[in-house]
């Protein structure tokens, strides 16, 4: 067994032979513990009673090619409501990935003062939602996600009356997505493919067109310290399945998750690897030449972080393109604790609208909107983005049920999967 | 006279911030060690009454720690890195402290406001200055050059890339260790030197003693109080460090223990993992503080009277 493989509870033998053998091991302690371990419940259960394997709240795991009708917790309010005006409407977001400016026209156009309160990741904002530390009126959400705060009723159902935009601008495959089949939760907010960025004038590899560009941070040792993967559990240990040319990155195999561990673990050696989501601001500024990013990092750093156009040219990124690399798309849900429901349907809604997530994109974070009016040639033309990072935009093709995008696993497998990144980030 | 009920009721509100601010936190992180998971939610499920717990997380966790286990690396690893810090706060930080209680007469209120001023600037924002000056061209970098430095620190195995001291190295996550931890360090140490009575030493020296011998045999000795309770100050929260690596370092061959409970607490399905690493790292901590209290408690008694 790889010695991530967590073991949910310990018989007493088993306790005290680990206790005695432990580096920390209290003396004093290890009596009482061992008394007091009496009850197994890491772990719920997570296949039902037809034998398939369920996500939280036993909800059926969608997948590009299996659309998932998520059930009604409560009725979504009644159509042809007033909006809510006066005090205060939160947003749940990430910091920096909403345009003040556009926050602020919402606010006035209804009287009310939009205020962001932001979470590190999404993991750590639906653990905040769900403690009640906050209590927002809309949140920021991503599909991995859905179930978790589905069957905890954290989000409210949504009445598309009021989100009209929906179905007049955003792509079809998300305007009815297949993880939320009827959009009753959630609408999407941006969308992004996961690739190589990288520095023309640094990385003298042609990466698009190496038979496997994954390869190229195997190959990475002349840009040591330059090199960084992604912060983040899934992304890490999906490239190196994508790598080894395993295209379920949904796997909750132990044996391929504990081999992608391992194959990452290699990258110790070979170029110091580095992990973080800064990518889109250190690549630009010439800290970091060799990233694993997302699409849209490249155009916020283009946009923002770039001391020249020179410098501009020399950004690149590998887009890899539908089924062969991870696409995903964030959402936008309504909470259960608002007190502005059909305002919060509005600002959905709003940020639906093709000028609003236009300017959204333009000016402000960089990821794209899934708007059927924005055109990758369009964007070139007129010179927001350079020829170079044209494929950093994607289109509606993109997220056919083909692709792949990480999506919820059952406990055991985020078990499985987060102590895989542990053990990669321990750098042992 | 007094009433018997008024000197305690000073201490009342220390108590009470201890109580509140402390110890129900940390009794609620053993709860969550102990505890289960919300299957749905992945939010915590405290075990607050001691015969409900479930010890399965933190016997999981000790198994892991043990050498072998998965965090056996990354907890020499932190143990190093705090050793040698600590190694560079006495190095650098006792002779600036006895400088200043010592022998800084003019200067010594000069010394003291400068001794304070780290304190005026929070803590990641000292580290992220570094990263600038760290940078490949910036003025550390070039200075570490120019004085050939680099050069030596290379030759010596210390670091691997004399260009670019944030590549994900152990010396630049040490140095900012050190950099970030030295105001605690010396405040206490220089407490405790101050407060060492002259005529000790003059006794000493009139006794044939070499400035050397009475140093080693008199000021150490006395300060040694002083030196445990700075190295007390800083180890403690050096052990729990996520961010200093993460801020200077980023790479996971120097990252610490602290970024394994930042990870297993920062969401995800197993938040008693990362409850069960602090009540450990707590635990072992707890030695080190206890050992320092002895040492406390006998220096007190040996006080004459």
């Amino acid at each position: 067994m790889h010695p991530k493989e967590r073991r949910s509870a310990a018989t007493r033998r088993e306790f005290l032979a680990r206790t005695g053998g432990a580096a920390f091991a209290l003396s004093g302690a290890s009596g009482l513990l061992a008394a007091c371990s009496n009850s197994t419940d890491s772990a719920g259960s997570t296949v039902n009673s037809a034998g398939q394997k369920v996500g939280p709240g036993g909800l059926p795991l969608a997948r590009p090619d299996r659309r998932v009708t998520l059930p009604l917790w409560e009725q979504p309010i009644p159509s042809g409501m007033e909006p809510e005006t006066g005090g205060e409407f939160t947003v749940f977001n990430y910091p920096a990935y909403i345009y003040g400016k556009l926050l602020k026209d919402f606010g006035n156009k209804y009287n009310v003062t939009v205020k962001v309160t932001p979470f590190d990741d999404i993991n750590s904002g639906v653990q905040r939602l769900a403690s009640g530390a906050v209590q927002p009126d809309v949140t920021e959400m991503t599909p991995d996600n859905l179930d978790r705060v589905v069957a905890g009723k954290l989000i409210k159902p949504l009445n598309l009356d009021y989100i009209p935009n929906l179905k007049k601008n955003v792509w079809p495959s998300l305007a009815d997505p297949f993880y939320d089949v009827g959009s009753r939760y959630s609408v999407p907010y941006t969308t992004y493919s996961t690739g190589i960025a990288w520095r023309t004038d640094r990385v003298k590899e042609d990466i698009e067109n190496m038979p496997q560009p994954w390869d190229i941070f195997w190959q990475a040792d002349a840009y040591k310290g330059k090199t960084a993967l992604l912060s983040e559990v899934r992304e890490t240990i999906a490239m190196a399945l994508l790598r080894k040319g395993h295209k379920d990155i949904n796997t909750e195999d132990p044996a391929l998750v504990n081999a992608a561990v391992d194959d990452l673990k290699q990258l110790y050696d070979i170029c110091n690897i580095k992990v973080g989501d800064l990518q889109y601001e250190t690549i630009p500024e010439d800290k970091a030449w060799l990233n694993q990013a997302w699409s849209g990092d490249m155009i916020a750093g283009y946009l923002y972080y770039i001391p020249n156009k020179q410098v501009g040219s020399n950004l690149r990124f590998w887009n890899p393109g539908r089924g062969v690399g991870p696409i995903q798309n964030d959402m936008w849900s309504v909470c259960s604790t608002t007190k502005k429901p059909v305002l919060a349907h509005l600002f959905l809604n709003y940020m639906l609208d093709n000028g609003v997530a236009y300017s959204n994109f333009v000016n402000f974070n960089g990821y794209q909107p899934p708007l059927t009016e924005i055109d990758p040639a369009e964007l070139v033309k007129k010179g927001v983005i350079p020829e170079t990072l044209a494929n950093s935009v994607l289109t509606s093709e993109d997220l056919g049920p083909d692709s792949l995008q990480e999506m919820t696993l059952t406990s055991e497998g985020q078990q499985l999967w987060q102590n895989g990144y542990s053990s990669f980030i321990s750098g042992a | 006279m007094y009433p018997r009920w008024l000197w305690p009721v000073f201490a009342l509100p220390g108590v009470l911030w201890l109580l509140i601010l402390f110890l129900l936190p940390f009794y609620a992180v053993i709860g969550v060690a102990f505890g289960s998971v919300d299957q749905i939610l992945f939010t915590p499920i405290p075990a607050w009454n001691p015969l409900d717990w479930n010890a399965g997380y933190v016997s999981q966790v000790l198994g892991d720690l043990a050498p072998g286990g998965v965090y056996w690396d990354v907890a020499l690893r932190t143990i190093r890195y705090v050793i040698l810090s600590l190694g560079g706060c006495i190095l650098i930080g006792y002779p600036v402290a006895y400088y200043t209680a010592r022998h800084a007469s003019r200067t010594k209120t000069f010394l003291l406001i400068m001794l304070v001023l780290p304190f005026w600037i929070s803590y990641l924002m000292r580290m992220l200055a570094w990263i600038n000056l760290l940078s490949p061209d910036g003025y550390a970098t070039r200075f570490l050059s120019w004085t050939r430095t680099s050069d030596l620190l290379l030759h010596m195995h210390v670091i691997n890339d004399p260009s670019n001291y944030l590549s994900g190295q152990s010396f630049t996550v040490i140095l900012a260790l050190i950099y970030g931890y030295i105001p605690y360090f010396i405040l206490p140490l220089y407490a405790s030197l101050d407060r060492i009575d002259r005529s000790h030493l003059e006794a000493a020296r009139d006794l044939g003693a070499s400035p050397f011998r009475a140093f080693l045999h008199v000021t150490l000795p006395l300060s040694k109080t002083g030196l445990l309770g700075g190295a007390v100050l800083i180890t403690l929260p050096m052990f729990g460090d996520y961010y200093t690596p993460n801020i200077v370092s980023g790479a996971p061959t120097t990252s610490m223990i602290g970024n394994q409970i930042d990870l297993y607490f920062h969401g995800g399905p197993q938040p008693t993992i990362g409850a069960a690493l602090t009540i450990i790292l707590s635990a072992f901590l707890m030695v080190l503080m206890g050992y320092y209290m002895w040492t406390i408690h006998r220096a007190s008694k040996e006080l004459p009277q």
